[in-house]
């Protein structure tokens, strides 16, 4: 339901800002704000569809029996959750190396695995053969951060 | 030039020791993102994209074509050995080959399979070779109307005859297409739903969406549903060669397999799904040992792997003659060719000959190079299953982040690569197929670019579509595809009252 929600609410937003942008004139006779209309007023009629869909009896044919059988792991996707969002606010600050170890920790432990150490090792290296192969070899710089006077 | 003439002028560009490198890398790297559950060949080929500044177009395209069939052979590995489908075009193949494995006769199993992509892609490279200047021909006649007609029903055939619910494919590539509106407006230079956020004016880079839906939706499912159920992995006993009657009970399905699936993949109705499945009940009608199937039958794995092999080739007509990708991988493929500034149609074959035949010379390489790939060396990639499933997909999202944060030095992709992979997580979870969103944020830019030509051609008048003969026809077939399920559901029940 939040979901036929969710695309109700992005074909309004579109809707919406289409309004702002000019439809037709000029040379091109078309303006650039007719595509998003269109494209609007289709996310609005699914929206709708998929909201009546949800109200009667769920999305046809989403085997809603054995998705119940497997529940939801809240707890491995908040682990999975933060390494993503941990990395996007470390990278810049700690650097890539940092960063991306620590993302390797989380989501092994988002799939259970306990062993702290060896995977925060294991991420470790991986993250410096990566950068090695990245800012030596192919000359992308990946931010080295607070580790830059030991990598460089 | 003759096909003759081109052809070998491509095998010329492919057998450079270069490109014969790009080639071989390309299928390595195919067949282990195959192998490998947690990645495909979108989200590799996403994250190689940035390679095209230092590559040049023959090399980069050659090898980025490599990973994607090498993809289709390496996926067949682990259905086999796993029985869990990377891709749907191999839940077929998981059904029966699982249970030759689990006879132990994974060898045989994973030879016809190798073997019968092999032959596939042979033979549907032969057929691409000779299908395509044809439509290139068919192909230069076509004007802005014509190519947004065709692009309206490459978007149908994509989200409505794939997957169970009609409903969900267009609603995801609605949202596809709406991620394409995002950015500056290539024709009059308006910022359209940007926000004003300036890292939204360049549009949402094709790698990010990618690697969020693939990737990380996918790894989010997996820790927090699929980690509770246990896999088994068969392991290979004995020989892997097949016996004198494996071989001729192969022979067959592989040629009948090639048959189906390369059709389907020519016409814009993309996908494997649908040629696999019907392979796979072909030879159940026909087969002399029909008490084998469901409990591990040859035919079962050699048809639908065949199948699935041929129509991922055929794929290539529509993309390198038309520009029209029909599935997620080929739209990145296009948005490959869109780095160098090249795009994928008839013109393309006049004025990059080279690149295009040295493209398709080297799919007759490649597949040489996956059959030794992956027959003598299977024992290898079935170490790459071996990888323990939490080290394998913080591996994976090491990567994933590297490569959308590296792009563009901006932690705020990284924050909307999670954003979407949530969205991947929901549409996994609620059965909206991910392939309509790639292909119609790739594609709709394209369609919209058309569509306003061809209404500046017509002076803003609309009925320039219907007016002009093909594409009206091909705009009537678009209706017949979409409203046919319906009327069919409508008949039968009538039927039944």
């Amino acid at each position: 339901m939040a979901v036929a929600g969710g695309v109700l609410a992005i074909g309004a937003l579109i809707l919406g800002g289409s309004f702002y942008l000019p439809t037709g004139g000029g040379y091109a006779q078309v303006g650039p704000g007719v595509v998003p209309r269109i494209v609007s007023i289709g996310l609005i009629a699914l929206g709708i569809v998929l909201l009546r869909e949800a109200f009667t009896g769920g999305f046809r044919g989403v085997d809603e029996e054995a998705e119940e059988k497997l529940p939801m792991d809240w707890v491995a996707f908040a682990w999975v959750s933060a390494g993503i969002i941990g990395y996007g606010l470390l990278v810049e600050r700690a650097g890539f190396v940092i960063a991306s170890t620590l993302l390797f920790a989380l989501v092994a432990r988002g799939f259970n695995s306990r062993r702290w150490l060896s995977n925060a090792l294991m991420g470790l290296v991986l993250a410096i053969i990566v950068f090695a192969i990245f800012n030596y070899g192919l000359g992308l710089t990946l931010p080295a951060g607070v580790l830059a006077p030991l990598l460089k | 030039m003759d096909t003759w003439g081109q052809l070998l002028q491509g095998f010329q560009v492919a057998l450079s020791m270069q490109n014969l490198m790009w080639c071989l890398v390309g299928c390595m790297l195919g067949t282990a993102v195959g192998v490998l559950p947690g990645v495909g060949p979108a989200v590799t080929v996403a994250l190689l994209l940035p390679i095209t500044t230092k590559v040049d177009a023959s090399g980069a395209l050659i090898m980025f074509a490599g990973i994607y069939y090498g993809a289709m052979y390496g996926g067949s590995t682990t259905s086999i050995l796993l029985n869990t489908p990377g891709e749907s075009a191999t839940i077929v193949t998981a059904m029966e080959g699982n249970e030759m494995a689990k006879r132990g006769r994974a060898g045989p199993a994973l030879a016809t399979s190798a073997i019968g992509s092999f032959v596939a892609g042979t033979i549907a490279t032969i057929g691409l070779t000779f299908l395509s200047p044809l439509v290139v021909e068919l192909g230069l006649k076509f004007g802005p109307p014509e190519y947004f007609a065709l692009m309206v029903l490459a978007f149908m055939t994509v989200s409505a005859v794939l997957g169970e619910s009609t409903l969900r494919g267009m609603t995801s590539l609605f949202l596809g297409l709406a991620i394409g509106l995002i950015g500056i407006d290539n024709q009059t230079g308006q910022a359209r739903f940007a926000f004003d956020i300036p890292q939204l004016l360049d549009g949402i880079e094709v790698v990010t969406i990618a690697v969020g839906l693939f990737a990380v939706g996918e790894t989010l499912y997996f820790a927090s549903k699929l980690n509770q159920v246990e896999e088994k992995l068969e392991s290979i006993k004995g020989s892997i060669w097949m016996k004198a009657e494996d071989w001729k009970r192969s022979i067959g399905p592989w040629i009948r397999g090639t048959l189906i699936g390369f059709p389907f993949g020519t016409i814009p109705a993309g996908g494997a799904e649908i040629p696999t499945f019907l392979s796979y009940a072909i030879e159940k009608k026909l087969t002399k040992h029909p008490e084998e199937f469901g409990k591990g039958a040859i035919e079962g794995v050699a048809g639908p792997e065949a199948a699935n092999n041929a129509s991922s080739t055929g794929t290539m007509v529509p993309l390198l003659t038309l520009g029209l990708p029909t599935s997620a991988t080929a739209a990145i493929l296009l948005s490959a060719f869109q780095q160098y500034g090249l795009q994928p149609g008839p013109l393309l074959f006049e004025s990059n000959s080279a690149l295009v035949w040295g493209l398709i010379a080297s799919f007759y390489i490649g597949n040489v190079m996956l059959l030794v790939l992956n027959l003598p060396l299977v024992g290898l990639w079935v170490k790459l299953l071996q990888i323990p499933r939490p080290q394998l997909y913080a591996g994976i999202l090491v990567f994933a982040t590297m490569g959308v944060y590296g792009m563009r030095q901006s932690s705020f992709d990284v924050f909307l690569l999670y954003a979407i992979g949530l969205a991947g997580f929901l549409m996994r979870r609620y059965g909206f197929p991910t392939a309509p969103v790639i292909v119609g944020m790739i594609l709709g830019p394209l369609a919209e670019e058309q569509m306003r030509r061809s209404l500046s051609i017509s002076q803003g008048d609309w009925s320039i579509f219907v007016t002009h003969g093909i594409s009206a026809i091909l705009l009537a077939i678009t209706v017949v595809v979409l409203l046919a399920p319906f009327i069919a559901k409508q008949l039968r029940k009538r039927k039944a009252a």
